[in-house]
């Protein structure tokens, strides 16, 4: 999320509009852009099988069960081998 | 004597009857009644049924709410005059009644723009329903502030035109649109061409370049229209706000965001891979995983908007 700088001044964020003036970090995904997220998961002692569920959630404000949507998902099963090297 | 009355009155009625219909779109709404008649559009929906329904369903139909379901621009009204301008030493407003035009404009040049045309009393009952809603869920407080919005009026007449050194003033009876004609309407007699109701700039002059330095106290709300500009545009991008929210959705005049299942599908392309490997590291043999997302963004400016 655009992370707008209070009065156009300092290292703090502003929320409301009545404070916004200016951008102090820009995280937001542009248009034509692609941008890759990557995550690396430990496998727990002794667990070989995972499901690995992907949600992206649009938040506009508050929490995901308050005022959040859903936009895609996806489930992936990952496996390792049990025996090797 | 009877006749000389009757024509003393008629001599007073005429010169009042010829003023009001000059002055008339220039007297300011002193209620917010007034305000709703000057901008009414109930003749629209009598012809214009599947417009006005689908507009009805957009934000624009409830521009100083927000949405239906959480009222998150009215709410965010009070936090502006409770915890910014009756903070600020210098605003001139240290209760909610000293509140003004001048100190709702910054929010209402793009949230209610004919705001313009009312006067202080209208402010000050504005600010009374914000605060009926905020503080005590009045209903009747919800609907009075859903009955202020950026309708039919707003987008094919007030706001139609934008340069107007260039094309004069959006003219009282006319209809703003893609033709020129005669138009059935009681009030809104002709139809004319608006040389932007297909243009970019027509949504773009409420949707937010970055602080608005018009007002005394910048305010900063949307940027959309900025990141339409300097990084749609600027990265080759040649689709206007009308092709993509009106045409291509299928939605028309209920324009949406994320909130709608036509744009959410349309705003991204989302790819997920998966691997599990051993991973060796010195000593250890560590079995994990790696998920890589990837998302590509093909609406006409960045996600989110704020
Ligand atoms: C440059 C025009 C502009 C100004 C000035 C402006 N806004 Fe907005 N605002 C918008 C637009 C357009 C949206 C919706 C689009 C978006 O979020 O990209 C919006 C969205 C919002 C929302 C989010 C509503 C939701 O969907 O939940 C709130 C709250 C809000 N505005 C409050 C304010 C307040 C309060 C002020 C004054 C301090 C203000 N705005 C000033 C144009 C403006
Ligand atoms: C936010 C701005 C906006 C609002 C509000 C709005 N319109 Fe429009 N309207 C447009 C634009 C832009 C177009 C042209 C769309 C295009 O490029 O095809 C249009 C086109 C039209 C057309 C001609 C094309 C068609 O779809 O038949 C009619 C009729 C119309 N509007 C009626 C209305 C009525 C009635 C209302 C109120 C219920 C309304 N509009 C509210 C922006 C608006
Ligand atoms: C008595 C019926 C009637 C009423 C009332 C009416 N309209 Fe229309 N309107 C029409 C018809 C018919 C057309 C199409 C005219 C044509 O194509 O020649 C039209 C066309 C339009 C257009 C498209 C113009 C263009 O150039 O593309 C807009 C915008 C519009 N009306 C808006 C409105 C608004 C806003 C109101 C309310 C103030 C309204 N209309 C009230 C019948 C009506
Ligand atoms: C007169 C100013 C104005 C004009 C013109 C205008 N908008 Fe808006 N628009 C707003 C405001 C203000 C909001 C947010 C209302 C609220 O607080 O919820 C909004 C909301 C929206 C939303 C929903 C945003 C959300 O967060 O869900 C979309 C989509 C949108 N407008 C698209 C357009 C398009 C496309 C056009 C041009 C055809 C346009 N607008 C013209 C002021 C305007
Ligand atoms: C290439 C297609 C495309 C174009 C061009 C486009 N939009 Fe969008 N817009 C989308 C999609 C898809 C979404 C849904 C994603 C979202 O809500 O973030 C969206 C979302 C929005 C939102 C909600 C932003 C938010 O906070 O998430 C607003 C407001 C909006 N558009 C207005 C406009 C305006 C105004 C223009 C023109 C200046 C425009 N759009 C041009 C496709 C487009």
């Amino acid at each position: 999320m655009p992370i707008p700088q209070q009065f156009g001044r300092g290292d703090r964020m502003g929320r409301g509009p009545y404070e916004k003036s200016g951008l102090i970090r820009e995280t937001s995904l542009h248009p034509h852009e692609t941008r890759t997220e990557r995550f690396d998961i430990i496998f727990p002692p002794n667990i070989f099988d995972m499901n690995v569920e992907v949600e992206l959630w649009y938040m506009p404000y508050g929490t995901k069960e308050v005022d959040g949507f859903l936009w895609n998902r996806a489930d992936k099963t990952l496996s390792v081998s049990k025996t090797g090297k | 004597m009877r006749l000389k009355l009757i024509l003393f009155l008629f001599f007073i009625a005429l010169p009042l009857a010829v003023f009001a219909m000059q002055g008339g779109e220039r007297k300011k709404a002193n209620t917010i009644d007034e305000l709703v008649k000057m901008y009414d559009i109930s003749s629209c929906k009598v012809c214009h049924r599947d417009i006005y329904e689908q507009w009805e369903r957009s934000l624009h139909a409830r521009s100083i709410y927000g949405p239906e379901t959480t009222g998150r621009t009215a709410a965010t009204f009070w936090t502006t005059i409770t915890h910014g301008l009756m903070e600020w030493e210098h605003s001139g407003v240290k209760k909610p009644e000293d509140v003004r035009i001048e100190h709702l404009m910054p929010c209402a040049r793009c949230h209610l723009p004919q705001l313009e045309d009312a006067t202080d009393a209208v402010a000050q009952e504005i600010v009374r329903n914000i605060y009926a809603l905020v503080k005590e869920g009045d209903e009747n407080a919800a609907k009075t502030l859903q009955k202020l919005n950026i309708n039919c009026l707003i987008c094919h007449n007030r706001n139609a035109v934008i340069h107007k050194w260039v094309d004069g003033e959006p003219e009282p009876n006319v209809i703003y649109g893609t033709k020129k004609g005669a138009h059935p309407d009681a009030m809104f007699t002709a139809m004319k061409p608006s040389p932007i109701m297909g243009e970019a700039i027509l949504c773009g002059q409420c949707h937010g370049l970055g602080p608005m330095f018009e007002f005394d106290n910048p305010t900063q709300c949307a940027t959309l229209y900025g990141s339409y500009l300097w990084s749609y545009v600027a990265k080759g991008g040649s689709k206007t706000c009308q092709q993509c929210h009106m045409h291509k959705s299928g939605l028309g005049h209920n324009m949406q965001s994320y909130r709608s299942p036509e744009m959410a599908k349309m705003a991204l392309d989302f790819n997920v891979e998966a691997i599990a490997y051993y991973w060796r590291d010195g000593t250890r043999v560590i079995p994990q995983a790696t998920v890589e997302v990837k998302m590509k963004n093909k609406a006409g400016h960045v996600i989110p908007d704020g």
